[in-house]
């Protein structure tokens, strides 16, 4: 078995399973926790509903905090939607989804899966490179570097094996799929999760605050 | 009767301020020490961690990314520019317990982490303490919405088990516990502060009628200091006509259980206040200027009020509610003012509104700070931060903020509704020799009714009053 096979085959499907094990273990385990009932009178009976648009409405930080803000958010923006597209957008990738799911659609042309690819890099660097310069407000731990760094791996190596840099093509392709997979393996433990969590989060605090007649 | 002649009966707030400041000091001698041996402190606070934590506390300690939005809108790291005061790591020790104890990957943390120590918590008391008011500006940044307020509320209570209270209000809330009052506010207290105003201002405060519909809550500082505060409240209600009361068996706002974190000693002290209101038959009660009183009456998840026979108002709604009812008759106040929301009435309690109807109803030029209601930075001195000595220097840092934002709106006077916020303001009006008054919404409003038009011509408004 090559490299290229071993990533193709059980390393990227072990890790697919560990993903969804560890995805339905974390949301399973802590939203099956008992939630504590207000008991105090709401400001408006049926204000409470309101709550739920924060999980809309967080979507962008509010005019007040914009000049502390607005760095992170517009690359944050910028890393989430170029890297999105490339994942489901490139030939290659719909080509694997296809062999799993049956399901496939048009891909985009290679100059655009490049383009996003190395947008969805560069703000992934713009957001360490502030994350670095900034160290008083980040407060950064270990786990903050190594989810970066796992992050931005199968960018540069997905990159680095279509512009044919580095290794020979299939050690380049094999080393981004195992990449992929160290990805999705460690998905479920990392702060990576919060692509679930922002909704019950977001859900609560506006829930709790509605309550009160606070919209926030 | 009019602010005048109170300011004579009573001292003016600036002294109210100078006097509570050296009693204050004195809080710390009198602060229990620990009486139980570590292994059961640090015991009593994981215990009390795990019994807290519901779903609703684990997401938000599952969902922080560390991305550092919330550092900045924090009024303390702001004005301290010190990594430790990130909102986001005053969640950190919970955590650390959460994913030893509770949550689903408790297993490897377990095998991975060090057990949690009681000089983590010993660490931890400044920044669960000194450091945060509860005020909540740094869930409004949150892109995840995480409640810090609550968790840091929860790690309060882990505190208490701990005995890790800073001593100021180990003190009060021991005394609240063990006596029942609040800088000695005992029920003799109450009589007496309601005998002077009677002699001395001829103002009739019904003390312990048998029903009333409104129940008036006081407050340890109108009772132990500022006298010109429930005078205020007198005057507002005889004024409007209601049929009202105080209990001397149920009418102290202030909570030192809530405020440690003793959330045994907050019921103790929130069921004789529900048990008179239910007696008298009251249909409001009206929360005094208080900050803290708001949530631990009005929005404890604990106190079903829901079922209750009556409401619960904060002082600047009911004034609020009366002045949009057009009850309420002011003379107009030609001044320039800004409203501080307090951040336990504002933000997290929803009373925006009325305060400013207030305002309005006196004609007054209210102009906004640039960040106001739900952004409205905190004066630093709320969650029982004003009575702590180790965190001076964070609450005067902190005020620098607020002074800012006040000058910036132009206005001569800054109106306040709530005694902690008052009284932060004014040590820092003091400290910075700033130009600004400070007034209380409840003090104004009374320094403005027509009651009577031959006042109108002695006294002025009582921002010209000094």
């Amino acid at each position: 078995m090559t490299l290229l096979d071993f990533a193709r085959g059980p390393a990227i499907h072990a890790s697919l399973i560990i993903l969804a094990a560890g995805i339905v273990l974390r949301l399973v385990g802590v939203l099956a926790l008992t939630r504590g009932a207000d008991l105090s009178r709401p400001r408006d009976a049926f204000g409470n509903f309101k709550g739920y648009r924060t999980v809309f409405s967080r979507a962008w930080p509010s005019s007040e905090f914009n000049a502390a803000t607005v760095y992170q958010t517009v690359m944050a923006y910028v890393f989430h939607i170029a890297t999105l597209l490339v994942v489901i957008g490139i030939v290659p990738h719909i080509e694997f989804i296809t062999s799993l799911t049956g399901a496939s659609w048009p891909g985009l042309p290679n100059f655009i899966g490049v383009a996003l690819g190395t947008i969805a890099l560069v703000s992934l660097l713009a957001l360490i490179v502030r994350r670095l310069s900034k160290p008083a407000i980040y407060n950064s731990t270990v786990g903050d570097y190594i989810t970066w760094i796992i992050v931005a791996l199968p960018l540069l190596t997905g990159l680095m094996a279509f512009a044919h840099v580095g290794f020979r093509y299939e050690t380049m392709l094999a080393l981004h799929i195992l990449s992929a997979a160290l990805l999705f393996a460690y998905m479920p433990f990392s702060k990576l999760m919060h692509a679930f969590w922002f909704i019950f989060s977001r859900a609560q605090s506006g829930l709790a605050y509605a309550h009160k007649g606070v919209r926030i | 009767m009019s602010a005048t002649a109170s300011t004579q009966i009573f001292p003016s707030f600036e002294q109210v301020y100078q006097g509570l400041a050296s009693q204050i000091g004195m809080l710390r001698e009198m602060a229990p020490q620990p009486t139980k041996s570590d292994e059961k402190r640090l015991q009593g606070a994981i215990d009390t961690l795990i019994a807290d934590t519901n779903a609703d506390e684990a997401v938000w300690l599952e969902s922080c990314i560390h991305c550092g939005q919330c550092t900045n809108a924090c009024h303390y790291f702001q004005s301290m520019q010190d990594a430790k005061y990130a909102p986001m790591r005053k969640m950190d020790l919970y955590r650390r317990v959460y994913h030893r104890e509770l949550s689903p990957m408790r297993w490897w943390h377990r095998l991975v982490t060090k057990p949690v120590k009681l000089s983590d918590f010993e660490e931890a008391k400044e920044l669960i303490y000194d450091s945060c008011t509860e005020c909540g500006r740094c869930t409004m940044v949150c892109p995840m919405g995480i409640d810090t307020a609550s968790l840091v509320h929860h790690m309060r209570s882990a505190m208490v088990a701990a005995e890790l209270v800073p001593p100021e209000l180990a003190a009060l809330r021991m005394e609240q516990k063990h006596q029942g009052t609040v800088f000695g506010s005992s029920p003799e207290k109450l009589k007496e502060m309601i005998d002077t105003i009677q002699a001395q201002a001829g103002v009739h405060i019904p003390l312990d009628k048998e029903t009333a519909d409104v129940m008036v809550l006081s407050s340890a500082v109108d009772l132990v200091a500022n006298g010109n505060g429930l005078l205020a409240t007198a005057k507002i209600m005889n004024h409007l006509g209601v049929d009202w009361t105080i209990c001397s068996d149920g009418f102290e706002s202030a909570n030192f259980g809530l405020l440690s974190g003793d959330m045994a000693l907050w019921k103790k002290q929130a069921d004789p206040i529900v048990a008179a209101a239910q007696r008298v038959k009251a249909k409001t009660v009206v929360i005094a200027e208080c900050g803290h009183a708001y949530p631990a009456l009005r929005w404890n998840p604990m106190l079903r009020s829901g079922e209750l026979p009556f409401q619960m108002m904060y002082m600047s709604e009911f004034l609020g509610k009366q002045a949009k009812d057009g009850k309420l008759r002011l003379r107009p106040l030609d001044e320039k003012v800004t409203f501080h929301d307090p951040c336990k009435t504002g933000r997290r309690g929803g009373a925006f509104d009325e305060p400013r109807a207030v305002l309005e109803a006196m004609g007054a030029d209210l102009v906004e700070m640039a960040n106001n209601k739900e952004y409205n930075w905190c004066c630093g001195g709320g969650a029982g931060i004003f009575l702590l000595q180790d965190a001076t220097k964070l609450r005067d840092e902190s005020f620098k903020i607020k002074i800012r934002e006040v000058n910036e709106t132009g206005a001569t006077a800054v109106v306040v509704s709530c005694a902690s916020c008052r009284l932060n303001f004014e040590s820092g009006r003091q400290k910075n020799h700033w130009d600004k008054r400070v007034e209380s919404l409840v003090e104004l409003t009374a320094a403005h009714l027509i009651d009577n038009e031959a006042i109108d011509d002695e006294a002025p408004a009582r921002g010209a009053v000094q």
